[in-house]
């Protein structure tokens, strides 16, 4: 067990010491926080005031409260996965300039040395997304606070579980790649993608019906709506209270990914929290799998 | 003296290429073992998969009297390695790199302390354990890459090259360290090396060329085999040379004949005792020996 402690934590330090690898992972949140300082912010604005019925008005503090908690909601949703791929590309790292050799040649089970990357991934990816939900949610305080103390709790809750699937997604991926150009193809692959698949760059709402009911095979798209759920859930309770008809937020929370629908039956909360609970097991379960197939082909 | 590492009839192929083709040797505990050849002779695949990082075709190793097929992790734990280029992690200390790694053999807590601070008085690398390795010179990172190797007391040392590009000094403490670890624990030494001078100080030598051994023996053996003595005769003319027939080269105030072996240059001796006035007589140099048994030297590790 201390073998396993010791190389987590030469894991953790290699991580947050390599600034090229800790930088390229808050290049994610840092464009999408660009994005919609810049222009998103002010086009999500103003859909939301010119979709509302005429004869609803809601206050600027509320409207500052959604777009923030969409704009929170879709940060954290894509770090918890591509910092987990930043993190893990350490273990390609290590393939690519040889010090995986010098960890082999010891008597160490290959599990325990797989593992250790696994675990040290998922600590450096926890560190920084739970500090990035922290300042999150200093941003939505600023703008407008709507959350209760269980969302807050269940916000972090949905980090942890989106940060355990993207560490065992990113596990098994990165399994594969042996060489730089291979770190870089898929991390940016990656960057650029994920956000858009997972619906958090853009609403699934507003993708054509067959791509909509595609996406919805992915576990990401589950946990992208699992943090818009709890970061919003209060504005919209909000809304309740001052009379804003429930079909109004229905509508709104349709347009925002707050209700899934699998084939048009709607995907309740705690399914979505099983999906993503057992995509994790599975994934975990795949990496276990392809390194007692590796050990065997030696 | 017991065989420590028995090599039989190993094969190793990638693709139409034979890397290693039928390799038999076997090694002797508490010996210094050279490994010779050029880059791309089979050197490297031996070693990994002496180490169980490469997969055979066929053949049997069994190290310190386990079977590699059956007790790979017992021959991991007997064996230290010295890599050709440093493995150790840049952008850590030299004390947190240490201490990952005498983590993979179990040396933990204070065990890990006594050791790390034995292995820092024998290697002089004290006031450097706190400076990241990434910053260390050639030599210096060289020394905890020897101390990494170490850590775990191993009965078998194998340097993959461990001195190419040091400073002499280091050097000097790198086989000084070695000489001292072999003689006090019995250690056993797999060394290859480019450098003939170190090759010369082994017990026993193997060449090997496209896979294949081509020489093996002893250093004496192998110069006595392939390569003739050198007669220097100094102050002589270069017609009365011509005169004896062999092989010569003038070099700055003498000449250097080649001949077969001493016997033949006891007798030339013999036979001109007048012109043999200021001479000496030398055995060829392992450098010799490679070339004549391979066709190639190994400056710098390539085909030349």
């Amino acid at each position: 067990m201390n073998v396993a402690l010791v190389l987590i934590k030469r894991n953790v330090k290699l991580f947050f010491k390599d600034k090229g690898m800790f930088f390229t992972s808050l290049i994610t949140p840092g464009i999408l926080l660009l994005l919609y300082a810049t222009f998103l912010g002010n086009v999500y604005r103003d859909s939301f005031v010119t979709g509302l019925p005429p004869q609803i008005t809601l206050s600027e503090s509320i409207i500052d409260g959604l777009v923030g908690s969409q704009l929170i909601s879709s940060i954290l949703a894509v770090s918890c996965v591509t910092v987990a791929f930043c993190s893990n590309f350490l273990m390609v790292q290590d393939r690519v300039n040889g010090n995986i050799k010098d960890l082999r040649i010891s008597p160490i089970k290959p599990s325990i040395l797989s593992l250790s990357y696994y675990f040290a991934t998922l600590i450096s990816t926890l560190i920084i997304c739970f500090l990035a939900t922290a300042i999150c949610l200093i941003y939505v305080a600023i703008v407008g606070w709507y959350m209760s103390f269980v969302d807050v709790l269940l916000l972090f809750l949905d980090v942890l579980l989106l940060v355990l699937f993207g560490t065992a997604l990113s596990s098994v991926i990165s399994f594969f790649l042996s060489t730089q150009g291979q770190i870089s193809a898929v991390g940016t692959i990656i960057s650029a993608c994920y956000g858009f698949i997972c619906g958090a760059y853009m609403p699934i709402s507003s993708f054509g019906t067959g791509l909509q009911k595609a996406i919805m095979f992915l576990p990401g798209t589950y946990g992208t709506s699992l943090i818009r759920n709890h970061s919003m859930r209060g504005v919209f309770n909000e809304m309740q209270e001052q009379n804003v008809p429930s079909k109004v937020i229905k509508g709104l929370e349709d347009m925002l990914d707050c209700n899934l629908y699998f084939f048009d039956n709607q995907v309740s909360i705690p399914v979505m929290y099983l999906v993503l609970s057992l995509s994790v097991v599975i994934l975990v379960g795949a990496y276990i799998f392809i390194n007692v197939l590796k050990k065997n082909d030696r | 003296m017991k065989d420590i590492i028995e090599i039989n009839n190993l094969n190793k192929s990638f693709g139409e290429v034979k890397a290693v083709d039928d390799l038999s040797f076997r090694v002797k505990e508490g010996e210094l073992f050279a490994f010779l050849g050029i880059n791309g002779a089979g050197k490297s695949t031996t070693i990994n998969i002496m180490c169980a990082q490469l997969s055979k075709d066929s053949g049997n190793i069994t190290i310190d009297g386990y079977d590699l097929d059956k007790s790979a992790d017992k021959i991991k734990s007997k064996l230290g390695v010295v890599f050709q280029s440093s493995v150790l992690d840049s952008a850590l200390s030299v004390y947190d790199n240490l201490q990952s790694r005498a983590a993979l053999y179990g040396i933990v807590g204070e065990d890990f302390k006594k050791r790390i601070f034995e292995l820092a008085k024998m290697l002089e690398f004290e006031d450097l354990l706190k400076r990241t390795v990434g910053k260390l010179s050639g030599g210096q990172r060289r020394r905890i890459d020897i101390a990494r190797a170490l850590l775990h007391k191993p009965k078998i040392l194998i340097l993959d090259e461990p001195t190419t590009g040091l400073d002499p000094q280091t050097r000097k403490i790198l086989w000084g360290v070695i000489s001292e670890l072999r003689k006090s624990e019995n250690m056993t030494v797999f060394l290859t090396t480019h450098y003939m001078e170190e090759a010369s100080e082994a017990d026993f030598v193997v060449i090997i060329d496209s896979g294949k051994i081509a020489a093996e023996g002893t250093p004496l053996q192998l110069k006595n085999t392939y390569t003739g003595d050198f007669v220097t005769i100094y102050g002589i003319d270069e017609d009365t040379v011509k005169g004896f027939g062999f092989e010569y080269e003038k070099i700055r105030d003498a000449y250097r004949l080649l001949v077969p072996d001493t016997k033949a240059a006891t007798e030339l001796i013999l036979k001109n005792p007048s012109v043999f006035v200021d001479y000496e007589i030398t055995k060829g140099k392992m450098d010799d020996v490679f070339l004549s048994v391979t066709g190639k030297s190994l400056i710098g590790g390539n085909e030349k």
